[in-house]
């Protein structure tokens, strides 16, 4: 299935190695279409937050985009919210606190009306973003390429999953476990199908300086320049190794080696991506999302794979659906390969929400 | 109804907007010029070890003084047995006791001058509690010498910070006085000398100190063990709808603009929306020196009376908005320590299955201590992982004051600034409707301009409510 779905995803011209210069942070034009689904160029786009301030504006200019941006966001009322749980009018109003953070340069107090303010971005340019926004339901985090996960600032762009929330708690999971064992902090780590960057990025700083290396694979390769990207800003080049390929095909070198496994993979069922949140079905990579049928495809393929890479004592920490997904891998686990691990454990997001699988190879 | 929305808004000229929508994230933390400032300025001079300390010029020859030097070198070394006085047996009392007139400061009167400091230095000593700092002192100095001090590391830290906390307030009292005998001597000297030049030199040097001082009177307000700490505010409307939670967010705009001008960092940690307007309640946090000393003069509930906005009718209605101030203790204090068992940590909006079918930039976090049931709630971060990190802050600080009540109750002289908000302990009065006035009902003092005082011009309620729970402590 993986590699059907790359066909559609790969472009063309994909450059195999990335140089140095397509990281450049000045100068790249915004690119103001809502959706990329056919990336050209992978090529990652600066977020809106490291942008030069070469553009100004009058203060009251920004103030008239700024209340008709409110008054657009209150209008919604809890219109995506019933139609498909999607923001309500506080929601977009605190983006907007949060674009302008991103948009504007000097936030100094003592301006006047026509005191010029200096911005990372066109003011025509924040009209076209807003309607983004809440017209075509663009993800917050496209809007101004980036997302705020744990401690990091990650840029974000289409063709790679927004990292979730629920997410950050894989990292404390795993910062648990090299907490109370230096074999599993030193050893090699993997995150497979990293998107972003963030899973990778996230476990480096709980590893610690003298700790162990990542290893992240994207079959993306829109994915695979992001997480680039992310890590060169995070300076992490020397501690995360990037791989493109599904799954374990980049890690043959490392079977039996890794200290430990953790992957967010897409675990929606196929049935579900329809009537997906609209920022989520129109705007997200379905290749980070789709799970086949069941939803589990990508996450049995993991722990089959998971028994073979990881070294004994190796953790390994996986997202799902939910408790029925959770219970269900654990059923898949005991029944195939019961002896392989132990410890397994099922742990709830902070919404209470069953959500990780866990457990320690033999 | 815009229109009403927008007139109960009160938003002021254009300059604080870019601040109020970007929540000051970027804004520089500067310290209060009016406190912070004045400690450390006050220990460039004065000091007894300085030989010159009061002269910069070198255009006077030092032999020329050196007999008034020795003498005052003389009872520098005496200064911690006998009260410091001039050569010819002049002390702060006597000052007093003569009732020199106190001119204006541009009168270059030195018995004005030296008159001005003298009460000023009287002052302070009676805000900072002066005969039983001595006694507290004296009492710390004993526990520091014991040998079994260190036994306990925590304690003695304790102890040890609060010794050189007091010692340090004790002794620039001290060398303020020294320094102004210093120069009173030093004019007669002149004067005997008949040179003009060091008279008006000293003389200057006695207008500067009259400032400083009176600087330093302010100063002493804030003595308290926790008033340099940063602090939350919250706020939280009362009963009455709307109207209320109006008011309850024209409370804490006041507060924020309060801030900013007093170039504190404002950070909004937390905030409940009303319905149609206002908030039902929010927290803030303060960060700077001496900003719990001052908004702990603020708790309590503050009543609103006005023609409501969202009344059709046009009535006048009362609102009620309680503030709570909590202080943010530094390194250096012995924090409660919470157990992660101890703690249950909630999506504050849960909702749909979650994971990767939500695109949510909504990751408020609630953590809710279980065996004292205390709760803190953060939204205003943009990641999960920050909310809580800010929220467990909360949550300590929240858990702090809890515990520093608790130690209040074995210990009289911190129930002031930890009175419980009721809805009773109502503390200020806001009137638009049918005169405009506010007006504090624990002081009296009171302002006929309520929207500067809503536009954050507090400084003469918060500065007479201090002075006025000092003399109070003082009378008992």
């Amino acid at each position: 299935m993986k590699l059907t779905l790359s066909s559609v995803y790969r472009p063309h011209s994909f450059p195999k190695l990335l140089n140095c210069s397509s990281f450049g942070i000045l100068g790249r034009p915004f690119c103001s279409s809502a959706l990329s689904s056919s990336p050209t160029c992978v090529k990652p786009q600066v977020p809106l937050f490291l942008r030069p301030p070469i553009y100004s504006t009058k203060l009251c200019d920004l103030k008239k985009w700024h209340d008709w941006a409110k008054g657009v966001s209150l209008s919604i009322g809890s219109t995506f919210v019933q139609s498909d749980n999607g923001a309500d009018s506080n929601m977009l109003c605190r983006e907007l606190k949060w674009l302008m953070e991103d948009a504007v340069e000097d936030h100094s107090l003592g301006m006047e009306d026509d005191d010029r303010v200096k911005m990372r971005i066109d003011i025509e340019e924040l009209y076209c973003l807003w309607t983004q926004r809440v017209q075509e339901r663009r993800p917050f985090q496209y809007v101004v390429g980036c997302e705020h996960w744990r401690d990091l600032v990650l840029s974000v762009q289409e063709g790679v999953l927004i990292p979730r929330p629920e997410t950050e708690l894989v990292v404390d999971f795993v910062s648990d476990v090299v907490s109370e064992n230096e074999d599993l902090r030193s050893g090699v780590w993997a995150d497979l199908g990293t998107g972003s960057g963030a899973l990778a990025i996230g476990i480096c700083g709980v590893l610690g300086s003298e700790g162990g290396r990542v290893i992240a694979t994207d079959l993306s390769p829109v994915a695979v320049a992001v997480a680039t990207y992310n890590v060169q800003r995070y300076c992490l080049q020397d501690k995360i190794d990037l791989r493109e390929g599904s799954w374990f095909e980049p890690l043959k070198d490392m079977e039996g080696k890794l200290a430990g496994l953790v992957s967010n993979p897409p675990y929606i069922p196929s049935e579900d991506i329809s009537g997906l949140q609209a920022e989520v079905g129109r705007h997200e990579p379905r290749l980070a999302l789709d799970g086949g049928i069941e939803g589990m495809d990508a996450l049995h393929h993991l722990c089959v794979g998971a028994a073979l890479m990881l070294k004994p004592g190796g953790f390994f920490a996986f997202e799902t659906n939910g408790e029925q997904q959770c219970c269900a891998l654990v059923d898949y686990i005991k029944s195939r390969s019961g002896r392989s691990f132990c410890n397994l454990e099922i742990r709830a997001d902070f919404a209470g929400i069953q959500r990780f699988v866990i457990g320690f190879h033999q | 109804m815009t229109c009403l929305l927008r007139k109960s808004l009160r938003t002021k000229a254009l300059s604080p907007f870019l601040h109020k929508l970007v929540g000051n994230s970027s804004e520089s933390h500067h310290t209060l010029a009016s406190t912070c400032w004045f400690w450390c300025h006050q220990s460039s001079h004065s000091l007894p070890q300085k030989t010159n300390p009061c002269f910069s010029s070198n255009s006077i020859p030092s032999s020329r003084f050196s007999n008034a030097l020795l003498q005052i070198r003389f009872w520098v070394s005496e200064a911690a047995a006998t009260e410091p006085s001039t050569s010819d047996g002049l002390t702060v009392q006597k000052i007093l006791a003569n009732n020199w007139n106190i001119l204006d400061e541009n009168d270059g009167d030195w018995k004005s001058h030296a008159a001005a400091v003298a009460q000023s230095i009287n002052l302070i000593k009676r805000r900072l509690q002066w005969e039983k700092l001595k006694v507290r002192l004296d009492m710390l100095s004993f526990q520091l010498g014991k040998e079994d001090l260190w036994d306990d590391p925590v304690r003695a830290g304790k102890i040890s910070r609060e010794h050189g906390s007091l010692l340090g307030k004790m002794k620039e009292v001290n060398a303020l006085e020294q320094e102004l005998l210093e120069h009173i001597d030093m004019i007669k000297l002149a004067r005997e000398e008949n040179d003009a030049d060091l008279e008006s030199e000293s003389l200057k040097v006695l207008l500067n100190m009259r400032r400083d001082a009176k600087e330093k009177e302010l100063e002493a307000l804030l003595a308290g063990e926790q008033d340099s700490c940063s602090c939350y505010i919250e706020v939280q409307a009362g009963a009455g709808g709307t109207e209320s939670m109006d008011w309850a967010s024209m409370v804490m705009q006041m507060y924020k603009s309060w801030a900013q001008r007093r170039g504190y960092k404002v950070t909004l940690m937390d905030e409940m929306p009303g319905e149609i307007a206002g908030i039902k309640r929010a927290t803030i946090k303060v960060d700077g020196e001496f900003a719990f000393g001052y908004v702990k003069a603020e708790i309590g509930v503050h009543r609103l009376v006005r023609i409501s906005p969202f009344d059709s009718n046009k009535r006048r209605h009362t609102s009620f908005a309680a503030v709570a101030v909590i202080p943010i203790l530094g390194d250096g204090s012995t924090h409660v320590q919470i157990n992660e068992s101890d703690l249950r940590i909630e999506r504050f909006r849960a909702g749909g299955p979650g994971g990767q079918h939500a695109n949510t930039t909504d990751s408020a976090v609630r953590i809710v201590h279980i065996p004292t049931g205390v709760t803190a709630t953060c939204q205003n971060e943009r990641s999960q992982h920050q909310n809580k990190a800010s929220a467990m802050a909360v949550l300590q600080s929240r858990l702090d004051q809890l515990e520093m009540a608790r130690q209040a109750k074995f210990n009289a002289q911190h129930t002031e600034s930890l009175t419980d908000i009721t809805w009773g302990s109502q503390i200020r009065s806001y009137v638009l409707h049918p005169y405009r006035m506010v007006k504090d009902l624990r002081t009296n003092y009171e302002v006929s301009d309520p929207d500067s005082v809503l536009e954050g011009d507090l400084d003469g309620f918060i500065l007479s409510y201090l002075s006025a729970s000092l003399d109070k402590e003082d009378d008992a």
